[in-house]
């Protein structure tokens, strides 16, 4: 088969008939793929947001008609969580729960990927014990803490056999230790996930600067704190953000062991909530304290989002994601 | 007196097992501490001292906890109910659909923004809001007016909740694997005549594969494991697993640890599975793709 | 059958300005090479005839046809990537079948076509493989083909050979070459290097910062350079270029730089005196052993490549001035040698100020 032959064999395949407009074709791409999200805001999102507006500023609890004719009171019911002390307390132990365990997620994640980071025997196997409290179901591991905590259970046994000395803190009855309890579920839970990210971000740093340092005689300590620290930083932030907007929101570990005690020892905002609106019924004041708090969140996932944004375009050129040219922008 | 290198690289060596095993230790005794309880006999679950390892270790917890086996049951710790086995298949079809919805649809957003730029950077970023914001504040409303609709205590009502709070992680996972498509390739299928639908399912879904699979498996992690909204919106009829579990909590039939520690198993274990699968691919999902490997 | 005008065309983006008011057009059959350094523009203009990219303004027409808004596939043309951007989980037969198939051609008849194709550009025995199995002159000719089998009435070639080494360069190139001339389709070809614009095209249309800087056959071009950007940008080794300034004495004009000072010839007696640059191509320059030449420099370098000598001069410059010497016979020669060189003064082109060529008198 020569090439002469096919080229005078046929004639050229055309362009189709029906050429369509092009750019209302892309118009009309666009609009589809973005079609699911439009409906989930509509359908889904807005409705339940109004309703929640709604609700924050007509006194209703379940034990009256129908909601829709309930009495309008205004912003009442904002000025009474405002003042509910108990509110108060709620948003300072969210807060210092969600930053001790992100905090010590970090430090034993961060801990643990350095030592891992570079190839050695069994670092496969180490990886994945290290992972699985991450795969554990957070409920599997409320009651896995009841089983081990109580006080004569196995960890106190555990403690008090390795040191010797008696060792028996009631870790879910008392006051004192609860919110502690917590935390320490929530780092041994989350932990692996501290230690990924930074995993992930240690071994992606160019080795260049670093053997350049180490030549240069930099010592160990001023390698990591002068190239290494430097390079993660955006990843360490991404840590450190992701994992406190989680603990803010965290539910299923402290209602399933503590519903809130003792005493209110467990009060988060997300614990008070849920009672405020589903033991107490009073379904107002939950949505107005809800919209308190999401009027508090929206400020810091505004802080966190600016982060985040700044720091993913420096990890992106880390990742060295040459530009690709976009079309039909 | 000064160490040579290769003695000080043998310290440096000892001391990094010594901290890992530590920790590995720690991190994996709670573990096994709820699969050896789930094979204890009753006297064994609350003993003191406590019993560490199940002696002899029985079937007993996992045949009456997912079978409702009576002859199994031992005096008053019986759980003769089968709702587990009906909880596996609601948690099983209520997972499996909204992640299938989550990271098909998402997987079409990431490309339009990748692609088209149908979002900013900033409205992807507003995106992450749905996952950043506790779910609790807007789980009220979203009851009643699930109420409302009749879509309370319906898989469908969980599904739909699940797909829209999973989504930001479809799309920002999804859009890390299909940024590293070149872009050529498509328009390579474009001017040989594929349509814009032809060129995402026949050429960059399937490049992009093993990153669907793995977003899936990531975010079938999530609403396996999801608990908040599945305690609000399925209360009665269709629970899910770990409603389920919770359910034993506060019986009135005392602590029944070993029956909760075969149903704890069961759900846990095949998340682990599926965790371990994806390890590689963790970090880019925790991170909403922005942490790659 | 393919004729392609563009009109007017432009495209920013942002405050890019990447193609400025660029018309042009490329007759049926035609091989047309766009050449100039990276960033002048001429991938963007391929890619708004290809239909990836929007015009900012102008219009695009394909047989008298305007094409700015037809969907790529509707405008039947082929293109051939700098990537290859072969589909890597199809295999080469699936590959180059793809473009049939998205034209719903009957499976007996497409196994046939691809089966010619594939014997055309000498793949035939690669069908089974995966991409990730072929080398780079494999990939390109499967790309090569897979544009073929749809056979397009212009063929867009986006620095096709660019990620190739030399030696397959060549062969693809005259690859290119053999395809254009048994087709007799219109060829639109994009490139940064000069050597493959010389050698494949019909006409060459060199753009620079979004403009095209000259249109005409690579003769035309490489004789005729309109400016210093041309003379510099085509050849190898490149032209001579030496500032210097224009001396008016007795009637006649004179060259005078750093280094050397040399007559010109008659054609440019009415130049203005000022600021100007010499331009020879080194081919163009003779050397004398001994003297009686136009000038006299010290040689700097001297580089036998077997077939040609090429002799570096030190001009004053940083930029060496460049001689070729046909053989070895000056390969023995050592580097702070004076020697006396010899102009052909019908090449000698000047430029002025803002590097255009000053045309000499006929």
């Amino acid at each position: 088969m020569t090439v002469a032959a096919l080229s005078a064999a046929e004639a050229p395949l055309q362009a189709s008939p029906r050429a369509v407009s092009r750019r209302r074709a892309v118009r009309r791409f666009k609009l589809s793929l973005l079609a699911p999200l439009i409906a989930l805001f509509a359908f889904v999102l807005m409705p339940v947001l109004l309703l929640q507006l709604y609700f924050s500023v007509h006194q209703w609890t379940v034990y009256l008609g129908s909601w829709w004719d309930a009495d309008y009171i205004g912003l009442d019911l904002f000025k009474e969580v405002l003042t509910d002390p108990r509110f108060g307390w709620a948003v300072l132990r969210s807060l210092a729960f969600a930053t001790g365990s992100t905090v010590g997620c970090f430090v034993f994640g961060f801990l643990l990927a350095y030592l891992m980071h570079k190839p050695f025997r069994g670092q496969a196997i180490y990886y994945i014990i290290f992972i699985l409290p991450m795969l554990t179901v957070p409920v599997v591991v409320a009651y896995t803490a009841e089983m081990m905590l109580y006080q004569s259970g196995p960890l106190n046994d555990v403690i008090t056999r390795l040191s010797g000395i008696e060792f028996k803190p009631s870790w879910l009855s008392d006051p004192h230790l609860a919110l502690m309890t917590v935390s320490l579920l929530e780092i041994w839970n989350w932990t692996p996930f501290s230690f990924i990210i930074m995993l992930a971000g240690l071994t992606a740093i160019p080795k260049e600067p670093i053997e350049a340092a180490e030549i240069l005689g930099a010592s160990k300590w001023r390698i990591f704190w002068e190239v290494q620290v430097p390079l993660l930083r955006p990843v360490i932030l991404l840590a450190l953000v992701l994992r406190f907007l989680e603990a803010m929101a965290e539910f299923p570990k402290t209602w399933s062991l503590f519903q809130g005690g003792p005493g209110s020892a467990t009060e988060t905002l997300p614990v008070y909530i849920f009672m405020t609106t589903w033991q107490y019924f009073e379904i107002s004041k939950g949505a107005a304290m809800s919209y308190i708090v999401m009027l508090l969140m929206i400020v810091i996932v505004l802080f966190a989002i600016r982060l985040l944004r700044r720091e993913k375009r420096s990890l992106d050129k880390m990742y060295e994601q040459t530009d690709s040219p976009k079309v039909e922008a | 007196m000064a160490m040579t290198k290769s003695q000080r690289r043998r310290i440096t060596s000892g001391v990094r097992y010594v901290v890992l095993s530590v920790w590995g230790l720690m991190a994996f005794f709670p573990i096994y501490w709820i699969i050896s309880t789930s094979f204890k006999l009753d006297t064994q679950w609350f003993a003191w001292p406590p019993y560490y390892f199940p002696s002899p270790p029985t079937l007993a917890n996992y045949m009456n906890v997912w079978f409702g086996a009576e002859e199994y049951a031992q005096t008053q710790y019986a759980i003769s109910s089968q709702k587990p086995l009906i909880s596996l298949y609601n948690s099983t079809v209520i997972a499996v659909t909204s992640t299938f919805l989550s990271v098909l649809f998402g997987s079409m957003i990431a490309y339009g923004v990748s692609r088209y730029r149908i979002l900013s950077e900033a409205r992807m970023f507003q995106l992450l809001m749905l996952r950043m914001i506790p779910p609790i504040v807007i789980v009220a409303p979203l009851s009643l007016y699930y109420t409302a609709i009749g879509l309370i205590d319906t898989r469908f009502g969980l599904i739909l909740v699940y797909f829209l709070t999973t989504l930001p992680y479809a799309v920002w996972m999804t859009k890390s694997f299909i940024d590293e498509v070149p872009l050529e390739v498509e328009q390579a299928a474009e001017i040989l005549g594929a349509s814009r639908w032809r060129t995402v399912f026949e050429i960059v879904l399937p490049l992009i594969r093993s990153g669907l699979v793995a977003t899936f498996l990531f975010i079938l992690i999530l609403t396996w494991s999801e608990y908040l909204l599945a305690l609000i919106i399925t209360k009665t009829q269709v629970t899910t697993l770990p409603i389920e579990l919770s359910k034993y909590q506060g019986s009135t039939e005392g602590r029944v640890y070993g029956r909760q520690a075969a149903l704890a198993v069961g759900i846990t274990v095949p998340l682990m599975i599926v965790g371990l699968i994806i390890r590689k691919h963790l970090a880019r999902g925790f991170s909403f793709g922005m942490v790659r490997r | 059958m393919a004729r392609i005008e563009l009109c007017n065309l432009e495209k920013s983006f942002g405050a890019v300005h990447a193609v400025k008011d660029l018309s042009f057009t490329i007759e049926d059959g035609e091989f047309v090479v766009f050449v100039g350094p990276s960033g002048c523009g001429k991938t963007t203009t391929l890619r708004m005839i290809a239909g990836f990219e929007d015009p900012t303004s102008g219009e695009i027409r394909i047989d008298g046809r305007v094409v700015n808004d037809l969907e790529p596939r509707d405008r039947g043309l082929g293109m051939v990537f700098q990537s290859h951007a072969l589909f890597p989980h199809k295999n080469v037969a699936q590959n180059i079948e793809f473009g049939l198939r998205m034209k719903n051609v009957p499976p007996e008849e497409r196994v046939k076509r691809v089966r010619e194709v594939a014997e055309m550009v000498r793949i035939g025995h690669l069908l089974e493989k995966m991409p990730s199995q072929c080398s780079g002159g494999e990939s390109q000719r499967v790309a090569l083909a897979r544009t073929l089998v749809t056979n397009p009435s212009t063929f867009l070639l986006d620095e096709p050979l660019s990620s190739l080494d030399a030696k397959l360069r060549r062969e693809l190139r005259a690859e290119c070459d053999r395809l254009h001339q048994a087709l007799k389709r219109t060829f639109i070809y994009v490139t940064h290097d000069q050597e493959e614009a010389m050698t494949l095209a019909d006409r060459i249309v060199v753009m620079r910062l979004g403009e095209i800087v000259q249109i005409g056959s690579p003769m035309e071009i490489y004789s005729n350079p309109v400016n210093y950007f041309v003379a510099d940008f085509f050849g190898s080794p490149s032209m001579n270029l030496v500032a210097g300034e224009i001396v008016q004495a007795n009637g006649t004009a004179r060259f005078r730089s750093a280094s050397f000072d040399v007559a010109l010839p008659d054609s440019f007696k009415a130049a203005k005196a000022g600021a100007v640059t010499l331009g020879i191509r080194p081919e163009h320059v003779g050397v004398t052993l001994g003297s009686g030449g136009d000038i006299e420099l010290p040689v700097r370098l001297v580089e036998p490549l077997g077939k040609d000598t090429l002799l570096y001069f030190d001009a004053g410059v940083e930029r060496a001035f460049v001689a070729v010497t046909e053989g070895l016979g000056m390969a023995e020669i050592k580097a702070g040698e004076r020697i006396a060189l010899s102009f052909d003064r019908r090449r000698i082109h000047l430029f002025d100020g803002d590097g255009l060529r000053i045309a000499g008198a006929r």
